[in-house]
């Protein structure tokens, strides 16, 4: 009953965050230069022609006008239809107004859902890395604070988070797959190639679990039910193991979910680096060819998930420690 | 005042007293190695940055094609003033590194200062208002954190013309919702210590008590964390140059310079290996600092210093 009151005022809140949120990203997108209508037909097509799709759009009516009916579309899970992809997939569609190649454009719900999985992919990949390298050095770190596994964890750590992932990216391509040829690196062809944007992308994720783990596993260690552990007869491995690890998890889980919206950021530059075909390449590609009803389905597509996935995470932490509330 | 400080964060034994605990972090920070590695480095590199380009009469635009593609150092074949060789249009590398510093620094100063004084100010009022004016702005903050910034970020600077003070407009106004929750959270902590009491019973306004007595009680520990974020900031506007949305060529930064060599990464490997080394050094150099100063502060904040 607890839990089914907490959901749904977690799911209320979320909903007026993400009311906002698409309140937010229409408005700066409308205020910023740069008319769709002109973008869409393409800047040959005559005067006539940017109107009468600018009435066809709707585009021609105030802004708050426009707000409610694209909500309106929102709710049925209509985010609109791409200004310039067409369906078939091509990046870009015959741009001109009366190229015959010209053909209906790409829904922006398709458009995320088929990529997706890539990048859900790429980034389970990079978790799996990252918690593989930093789970073990991190408690470590934590178990001797100001000894040789903490400041291994701390130095590692600052190299890791100074490193600029798009200039990772391209050393790793130019040792690993230029001069090694050990994996592939540009674009898609199946598993393999997703192995070196994982790898940069688990560079970036280490410094975070690393640092996170270290000061939590060094709080817990402080704590009196591990202090007096010995006096109950349990021995050192058994009291960090079931007793000190779960409850440092706690921390952890909560930065995966705050922190999702910096992974994001990495992705964005790795995906295009690789020229791997994920959600972040779609972004980019739509910011650079300022296709906005993509841009702004991508934001409040993100962001739903961004609540999504810190409710879960709430529900995860509260699991592990039932002393929490929310 | 400092003295009202000192004894409201935490009380101390009566040898220490008269430190405020900005000075101990300080002191605590200065004593680690990692702390003098950093500082040491960073401020070597600063210094060369900010001196060399000044003295030297090698400049880091013009194009001289007689020197194009040297080698650096150690490597056959260099020359001569060009330590870490040339680019594709001769270009001295070392020197674009060092102006690509000075903007990065430039930038990741003066967005991290911007974060901060918005974060902290909103934070702290209400944090120390509290009531409606508290749920507005946290209401804001979570609004803010749960857009995907850097997607908005880069649809700013794509649409219109990225200039140094667009980006550091555009960075600062994304990083201030995390200053906000925290500067507010201590805040409301110190609202009803007895050293605000006792300011309100003499009749001080809230401002007063805000920017006199509270703030310099809230805002240093935040500040130490903030030197993190200058790294943060730093690697951010190298990927935006790197997407070409960043300060705009010739003037070269960091993400510039990596992207356009890019293109001559089998014949010539330094142009675009050697701005990202410079990068490594000074952002490792900033980051020990920066997780030194963190590290102190946790031990003042435990009580154990």
């Amino acid at each position: 009953m607890f839990v089914l009151s907490f959901l749904l005022r977690r799911l209320l809140q979320g909903a007026l965050i993400i009311l906002l949120v698409t309140f937010i990203i229409f408005t700066l997108l409308r205020v910023v230069p740069g008319d769709p209508a002109r973008l869409i037909v393409g800047g040959m097509a005559p005067d006539e022609v940017v109107v009468m799709k600018a009435k066809e759009l709707g585009l021609d009516r105030p802004i708050p006008v426009q707000f409610v009916s694209y909500l309106g579309d929102l709710v049925t899970g209509d985010l609109g239809t791409s200004f310039v992809r067409p369906k078939s997939g091509a990046s870009l569609g015959g741009s001109s107004f009366d190229d015959a190649t010209r053909e209906e454009r790409a829904k922006v719900l398709d458009l995320i859902l088929a990529t997706l999985p890539m990048t859900l992919q790429l980034a389970a990949v990079a978790l799996a890395l990252a918690l593989l390298v930093a789970v073990p050095l991190g408690t470590l770190g934590g178990l001797y604070p100001g000894r040789w596994p903490d400041k291994l964890a701390l130095a590692i750590g600052s190299i890791c988070v100074s490193t600029p992932n798009f200039w990772l990216g391209i050393v790793l391509t130019l040792f690993l797959s230029v001069k090694l040829k050990l994996l592939p690196a540009i674009g898609y062809r199946g598993f393999s190639y997703t192995i070196l944007p994982a790898i940069v992308l688990a560079v970036e994720i280490v410094p975070f679990i690393l640092r996170t783990l270290t000061v939590s596993v060094a709080q817990v260690m402080r704590e009196d039910f591990i202090q007096l552990a010995p006096i109950r007869g349990l021995s050192r491995s058994r009291t960090i193991f079931s007793h000190a690890l779960g409850n440092s998890a706690i921390p952890l889980i909560n930065l995966l979910g705050v922190q999702l919206g910096m992974l994001l950021g990495g992705v964005l530059v790795i995906e295009f680096i690789f020229d791997y075909p994920g959600l972040g390449l779609l972004t980019i590609n739509a910011v650079l060819q300022r296709d906005f009803p993509l841009i702004q389905g991508i934001a409040i597509f993100i962001s739903v998930m961004f609540v999504m996935i810190n409710v879960l995470v709430d529900l995860i932490a509260m699991t592990i420690d039932p002393r929490l509330e929310y | 005042m400092a003295d009202i400080a000192h004894e409201n964060v935490a009380p101390r034994p009566a040898a220490k007293r008269g430190v405020t605990p900005t000075r101990r972090m300080l002191q605590i920070a200065a004593a680690r190695t990692d702390f003098r590695i950093g500082l040491v480095g960073f401020a070597l590199l600063v210094g060369l940055a900010i001196l060399l380009p000044l003295v030297s009469p090698v400049d880091p635009i013009k194009i001289a094609y007689g020197s194009k593609l040297l080698p650096p150092f150690p490597a056959e074949g260099w020359k001569w003033p060009y330590l870490l060789g040339t680019d594709q249009l001769g270009r001295d590398v070392l020197m674009r590194c060092l102006v690509g510093l000075r903007y990065s620094l430039l930038i990741g100063i003066t967005t991290v200062v911007l974060m901060f004084v918005v974060g902290c100010s909103l934070g702290l009022y209400a944090g120390f208002r509290g009531g409606w004016v508290d749920a507005v702005i946290m209401r804001l903050t979570d609004a803010q954190l749960s857009i995907p910034m850097i997607i908005l970020a880069i649809t700013i600077l794509g649409v219109s013309r990225p200039t140094v003070p667009a980006i550091i407009l555009v960075l600062g106004l994304s990083g201030w919702p995390l200053y906000a929750r925290v500067a507010r959270s201590v805040a409301l902590g110190e609202r009803s210590r007895g050293y605000v009491l006792g300011e309100r019973v003499l009749g001080a306004s809230d401002l007063r008590i805000m920017l006199l007595f509270v703030a310099p009680v809230v805002l240093p520990p935040i500040a130490f964390v903030a030197v993190l974020d200058i790294a943060r900031m730093m690697i951010f506007e190298s990927i935006l140059g790197f997407l070409g949305l960043g300060v705009q060529p010739p003037t070269p930064t960091f993400g510039n310079v990596i992207a356009d060599a890019r293109k001559y990464l089998l014949n010539a490997w330094w142009i675009a290996t050697m701005p990202g080394v410079f990068m490594l050094v000074s952002l490792t150099c900033l980051n020990l600092m920066g997780s030194a100063l963190e590290r102190a502060r946790n031990a003042v904040l435990r009580g154990e210093a």
